[in-house]
């Protein structure tokens, strides 16, 4: 088994994995970076995103052989006013989907920053993060508890 | 399973003829998918993220060449004015997270009836490149289609990208069961073009294949003020509507039924060509 | 009454003393949840774990007749492959009396995994696999394969429901209710409907999956599990495994969300202490989603029969509710789809039924207001119905028929606020606005509607034990074995005890999610929050006697509480509520019935108002909600922040089951279709407007603090709101969920 090194969080990290093993289980079972969380495994709760180079992927879908060299952030590796501002305006209940939905929120708002459009943008180049952006960007990330709508007043908080 | 890692697009092709039952994997966004669930073991891997032309675009003739590992992310923020109908499509595609790694090239691969990229695709005309040892082919992409998850991709052969003519007017819409995150229940493309006064389309979820309604071409293209660009007759956009929704095969499933399939299409085929005129009419050609 | 469009913020940097009940403080676990930092039941370290894969039956009903493992057993890495014909042999399921032995009767089914060769249902689970790592045990487990001796089983519920028989019932709700000749009264009733509703099978689909760590240390266990009930739990896998209780500890100090899903011990947790036993090293069984679907239960479908008789002023003469929903053959649970109807409006002639079908299916379980979630949507579309067979305000129509006792028991209710609340609701959410036609408002191409239902949840009360200790250096620590599932049941109590110790809020720390700790009630029913309560109030007076007492002595009366054990030289007092030895077990259970029997005597519930505006598309049936307000009569509120988090919650998932949600069997085999988030449509953050959840704050005057349970109300009353408005908007009225699209044209 040919030796895994990925850059996790500033650090250098080695693992011995089967080439097929996705960069969630890496992360979770391999380095108990435990954080990161396994929701579906095929990409459709958002659970496991991490970012990759600043772009916010799900890692359920991710061979981790393809992230060497890669600079991956988790959220063990995050410090963003969005952390505090989740708790203030009660944007998580269980708290499982919310390391997701953190790290997919730094990615939003920096495709946002960005320029990138979204499915509302209804402009050529998208304006101010509006509540319905937001809650489109966000949308692949699924809270079962359904603290929706804290998890976009604590985006938009810190947004503005 | 094998794990094969070509780093040049020459090892990719010569890989995938010493491996024809290797799977290729980009994004992965498919490919884990079925990896994750074990509805699928394949004895190996190919993995093209490292085969740097397949993520690249460019011109070919007066053509739009774009390598299939293009992520749906890149194809909304550089193709966005080229191929308007692609990049609206690949706005909805899953979630921001799988659009910032899927690729047309893996939707093509997958050759899903609900695959989102196939019905602009079609509209456009598209050429899908194959390539292998043998050689390279370039099929129109309403024959690249053979059934569910069926295309004429043969083992030893590798999705090289596609090939568009950029321009002309171009739409998409979708229907679904939520506002994001939807797997269309049905979908539709509008492609007009003024240079050539032709139209394009492509449907969405509501046969076996995805698939283009050519008699609806026809008829819209032989009905619309072209010179003048004048308004189009209601009559003849619910004409274009019911020659849609007749092109479509739909059956009753989860999402909908064939009937909803049918009434559906023929409403987004009417709000395509209106959105698709008023932008001819508003912005010219 | 108190109203909140967004989440309350607590203005102060700090919660002042005495002040903490009531205030919107931050939930206390949130540092840990938005770090990364808190560790669910999967993600315990131990250096020789192994992981774990379960094999699932692929029919329905039957016998295993052979299962050859030896292709599984080569695969490099495997530890073990367990079947029954060599996993271990444990005591056989106990079946018990639910109300006094809660331990033995908490198994989600009566199957003997791995030590039986039936097969009860498809996806049962048959073998599982542990490996060095879980990309073997992944490998492997689809190697295993078997033979079967199949059964004609039964598995599709629309055809099976001739067989439906009369429930039993249990103690706390019978099978069947009557009052009067409501049949009669309904053929000679003014006005009257007579309809039918069906509702789908639901999964709870936490977004962390079932997941179980077992850890043997000689005959010694520990068990880290997603489970909101370590009390029970404990008990149960103490029994299966024949040793002490006290031997077999349950840890979950983070539940990623449970809704009643996690309340029964499924078949991963019995079968990772197995393996953990056979291998002899930890063992990690952690559920793949599509796993969850086939071997941990969820929501029946139903059918429903609702007729209504009034007269034409609209005041009810007749009530008919006659449900069918469905069980296992191995378990499962009489869902109460009735429970609305007995007790909201008075109707001078009641019937409701319950019937059930045994299917070979996964046996069903508690999901989130079980009964009151599907009653409510049943009972509150039939009143819109009625009213406009009536044209009356659907509003005007349930104030019509506001009763002054429980319309079946004729008890008293210990409060109720229901016209306040519609009233209150109306005005904020200017349903005066609303033309009543159907099809009357439009905004271009989107249809609009307005609908209402009414919320309801009955009061449960069960039992905590409670310690706490009080120190001397000004802190106090509350030990009690509650759970949290995102409740933020750990803030509600710590503010409780810190108002009722009269200490600083940020001096009280609260221990909880073990079963080593002085047990706590399973969390389900809205019970916990009300119940720990009861005892942490309980032990805090005692303590403060204590204290009083003290000070008297050491003549620090009227100084704060660690002044005065520290003039007595005394480091801590501590003060408990039950005992865990065999007299304090049984106190503890005759503390719980003096509660339930007291609880009796009144007909308790929490209710609501709920609001919502929806957009049809005209064109393509496309369904948006727009608009919501739910408002509550809902007790006393400990903390508003997560109060209305809760609420909202419920009613996002509310909106869930009115939208896209919905179990899919194969009727062909049994087999769940609806195995994956690809499938099973939850509602997405763009599917949600901001929802203003408000609550009148009238304290029950029977209850602790007034407190009255608010985690299930919230999802009452909502699917029926939104087929109301969806009627409203469109003139179709959608009698079977999910209203999806091809229904609302």
């Amino acid at each position: 088994m040919p030796e895994l090194r990925l850059r996790i969080n500033g650090e250098d990290h080695k693992a011995d994995v089967a080439p097929q093993v996705s960069l969630l289980d890496v992360l979770r079972e391999h380095l108990w970076l435990t954080g990161t969380k396994k929701g579906c495994d095929q990409g459709a709760c958002g659970a496991c995103t991490v970012l990759v180079d600043g772009r916010r992927i799900v890692s359920c879908l991710a061979l981790a052989v393809q992230y060497e060299g890669r600079e991956i952030t988790t959220i063990e590796g995050v410090d963003h006013p969005l952390q505090e501002a989740f708790v203030r305006h009660d944007g998580l209940q269980c708290g499982y989907c919310t390391p997701g939905q953190i790290c997919s929120a730094i990615g939003m708002l920096s495709e946002h920053a960005a320029g990138a459009p979204s499915a509302a943008t209804e402009a050529l180049a998208p304006e101010a993060l509006t509540p319905a952006e937001i809650r489109e960007r966000m949308s692949g990330n699924i809270c079962r508890c359904g603290a929706y709508n804290g998890i976009a007043e604590a985006i938009q908080e810190v947004a503005s | 399973m094998d794990f094969l890692r070509p780093s040049t697009w020459d090892e990719a092709l010569a890989a995938k003829a010493a491996h024809p039952d290797a799977v290729p994997i980009a994004g992965g966004t498919d490919v884990m998918v079925e990896l994750n669930f074990d509805r699928r073991r394949p004895p190996a891997l190919l993995d093209l993220t490292r085969v740097a032309p397949l993520t690249e675009w460019g011109t070919d003739g007066d053509l739009l060449r774009v390598g299939a590992g293009v992520s749906y992310r890149r194809i909304i923020e550089e193709l966005g004015s080229r191929l308007p109908g692609l990049a609206m499509a690949s706005r909805t595609v899953g979630s921001p997270q799988i659009r910032n790694r899927g690729t047309v090239g893996g939707n093509l691969g997958s050759a899903s009836p609900a695959g989102d990229a196939h019905p602009p695709l079609l509209a456009a005309g598209a050429l899908v490149e194959l390539a292998s040892v043998r050689g390279v082919r370039r099929v129109p992409v309403d024959g690249f289609f053979r059934g569910p998850k069926r295309s004429v991709l043969e083992p030893d052969e590798l999705i090289a990208g596609f090939l568009v003519r950029p321009g002309g007017a171009q739409q998409f819409a979708k229907v679904g069961t939520r506002n994001a995150m939807v797997i269309a229940v049905c979908s539709f493309a509008l492609s007009l073009s003024l240079e050539t006064r032709s139209v394009g389309t492509g449907i969405g979820s509501a046969a076996p294949t995805p698939l283009r309604a050519t008699e609806a071409e026809e008829f819209l293209s032989r009905e619309l003020d072209w010179e003048a660009r004048g308004p189009v007759p209601p009559s003849v956009a619910q004409r274009f509507g019911e020659l849609v929704a007749a092109a479509a095969s739909p059956i009753d499933d989860v999402r909908g039924t064939a009937a909803y399939r049918s009434h559906a299409l023929s409403v987004l085929a009417r709000r395509t060509l209106a959105w698709a005129w008023k932008g001819f009419r508003e912005v010219g050609p | 009454m108190t109203t909140h469009a967004k989440t309350p913020v607590d203005p102060a940097p700090s919660v002042p003393v005495g002040g903490a009940v009531g205030r919107p403080v931050d939930r206390r676990d949130g540092h840990a949840k938005v770090t990364g930092a808190a560790r669910f039941s999967a993600e315990h370290h131990y250096p020789d774990l192994t992981y774990a894969t379960m094999v699932h039956a692929t029919i329905a009903r039957g016998t295993i007749t052979a299962i050859d493992t030896a292709a599984a057993v080569a695969v490099p890495g495997v530890v073990a492959v367990l079947t029954h014909l060599n996993a271990p042999r444990i005591r056989p399921v106990r079946k018990g009396n639910i109300v006094r032995d809660l331990g033995p009767s908490v198994s989600g089914t009566e199957v003997n995994y791995l030590n039986t060769d039936q097969v009860f249902w498809d996806g049962q689970p048959i073998a599982v696999v542990v490996a060095q790592t879980s990309v073997a045990a992944n490998e492997a487990a689809p190697l295993v394969t078997v033979t079967y001796r199949e059964q004609q089983a039964r598995v599709d519920f629309a055809a099976e429901q001739h067989n439906a028989t009369p429930a039993k019932g249990d103690l706390t709700f019978a099978g069947t209710k009557k009052k009067g000749d409501a049949e009669a009264a309904l053929a000679t009733a003014q006005v009257s409907v007579d309809l039918r509703y069906t509702t789908p099978g639901l999964q709870h689909n936490t977004i962390e999956p079932h997941a179980t760590i077992a850890v043997w240390s000689g005959d010694h266990l520990t068990v880290h599990d997603t489970t909101q009930s370590t009390d029970a739990s404990h008990k149960y896998l103490a029994w299966r495994f024949g040793v002490p209780a006290a031997q077999v500890r349950v840890r979950a100090e983070f539940v990623g969300g449970a809704f009643g899903g996690k309340f029964a011990v499924w078949p991963g947790t019995v079968i990772a202490a197995m393996a953990a036993k056979a291998v002899g090293r930890p063992v990690r069984l952690a559920l793949s989603r599509k796993a969850v679907s086939r071997a941990a239960g969820g929501r029946t479908a139903s059918t429903n029969r609702i007729a209504l008789g009034a007269t034409r002023d609209g005041r009810l003469t007749a009530l008919i509710q006659d449900s069918i929903t469905h069980v296992g053959s191995v378990g499962g649970l009489l869902e109460a789809t009735s429970s609305p109807a007995r007790h909201l409006y008075g109707a001078k002639n009641m019937l409701t039924r319950q019937n059930l079908v045994e299917m070979d299916l996964l046996p069903n379980t508690w999901l989130r207001a079980p009964g009151e979630a599907i009653g409510s949507f049943v009972l509150e579309s039939a009143m819109d119905e009625l009213a406009y067979e009536l044209a009356m305000d659907p509003i005007d129509l349930r104030m019509r028929n506001e009763p002054a006792t429980d319309p079946t028991s004729g008890k008293k209710f210990s409060q109720r606020m229901l016209r306040e609340a519609f009233e209150a609701g109306a005005e904020r959410f200017g349903w005066a606005d609303r033309n009543p036609s159907p099809r009357s408002m439009r905004d271009g191409e989107w249809l609009v509607g307005m609908g209402a239902a009414t919320a309801y949840h009955p009061v449960l009360r069960l039992v905590a034990d409670v310690k706490v200790r009080l120190s001397n250096d000004g802190t106090a620590l509350v030990q009690c074995g509650f759970h949290e599932m995102g409740m933020a049941a750990a803030t509600v109590q710590a503010q409780i005890a810190a108002d009722a110790l009269g200490i600083a809020y940020e001096k009280v720390r609260v221990e909880y999610g073990d079963s080593d700790l002085p047990p706590g009630p399973m969390a389900g029913n809205s019970n916990q929050t009300a119940t720990v309560a009861t005892s942490v109030l309980a032990a805090c007076a005692e303590l403060t006697r204590k204290v009083t007492a003290l000070a008297r002595k050491t003549g620090t009366t009227g100084q704060e509480p660690a002044a005065t054990l520290r003039a007595a030289h005394t480091p801590f007092l501590e003060a408990s509520v039950g005992s865990t030895s065999r007299l304090g077990s049984l106190r503890s259970q005759g503390r719980f019935l003096a509660t339930f029997l007291k609880d009796q005597r009144w007909s308790k519930a929490a209710r609501g108002a709920q609001f919502c505006e929806v957009r049809v598309n005209a064109d393509t049936g496309e369904l948006r909600i727009s608009r919501w307000l739910g408002m509550f009569d809902v007790g006393h509120i400990i903390n508003p922040k997560t109060a209305a988090s809760q609420l909202r919650g419920s009613i996002v998932m509310g909106i869930g089951m009115a939208m896209s949600e919905q179990t899919l069997v194969d009727p062909r085999n049994g087999r769940t279709m609806s195995a994956g988030l690809d499938s099973y449509y939850l509602p997405v953050h763009a599917d949600i407007p901001p929802i203003d959840v408000a609550w009148l704050n009238e304290p029950d005057k029977s209850m602790p603090l007034g407190i009255i349970g608010l985690g299930e109300v919230g999802m009452t009353g909502v699917a029926a709101a939104i087929a109301n408005a969806v009627y409203h908007a469109t003139g179709r009225r959608i009698r079977d969920l999910p209203i999806s699209l091809d229904k609302t044209l």
